[in-house]
């Protein structure tokens, strides 16, 4: 089973137990907040998902860890022609790197 | 406030390898501005229906329809400017016809 299927089954199945509750078909008559708060919750957990989505997104740039000194050491180096391309092993030969903070986990 | 700690632990940490004074600026203020929103849409949707009709908080929230009416039009707008920039970035990319002799 897919990944996209997976997905598509989570939503059928969390869109049918919201129809349930919200159109009530089985006439379980729940109280009335719990109505007022059931019918927008698709558009909640929407809105609460872009939420997390900017959240991340700025925290992201906000701790993102760039290397200025190691920037310029290797523009000014790759405009005198000293940066060799890339070899087989992978290994960029340049000067004074950074340490990289906690890498990104995802 | 832990935080306050935690921006502060980040803005003074390792000179090297740090994100500029901008980037860090507009990062916070993101994640500052999802917070406040989700904080104030939650209270909407899920909190305010349990609270009396007649106490004070409620006038600082508008109807209940505009709930859902503006996230919907926002989306919409969204998905409009993301169009209308797909299409401005294609027209400026588009190769110019070769002429026949």
């Amino acid at each position: 089973m897919t990944k996209l299927v997976q997905w598509l089954c989570g939503l059928a199945l969390l869109g049918t137990a919201w129809a349930t509750l919200a159109l009530d078909p089985l006439g379980l008559h729940l109280p009335l907040p719990c109505q007022q708060v059931l019918w927008p919750f698709p558009v909640y957990l929407l809105v609460a998902f872009g939420c997390y989505s900017l959240a991340t997104i700025g925290y992201r740039l906000a701790t993102f860890n760039d290397c200025e000194a190691a920037a310029r050491s290797f523009r000014s180096r790759s405009e005198r022609g000293l940066v060799q391309p890339l070899r087989r092993t992978g290994q960029v030969t340049h000067g004074a790197g950074c340490t990289s903070g906690a890498g990104t986990p995802w | 406030m832990p935080g306050v700690t935690l921006v502060l632990h980040l803005l003074l940490s390792s000179p090297q390898g740090r994100a500029t004074a901008m980037d860090q600026l507009v990062g916070f203020g993101l994640v500052a501005f999802s917070l406040l929103l989700f904080v104030y849409y939650t209270i909407w949707i899920i909190i305010l229906p349990f609270i009396d009709s007649d106490h004070g908080i409620h006038k600082f929230f508008l109807p209940r329809e505009y709930s859902v009416t503006i996230p919907v039009i926002a989306g919409l707008l969204l998905v409009l400017f993301v169009g209308v920039f797909i299409v401005i970035v294609m027209w400026k990319n588009r190769k110019p016809a070769k002429k026949s002799d």
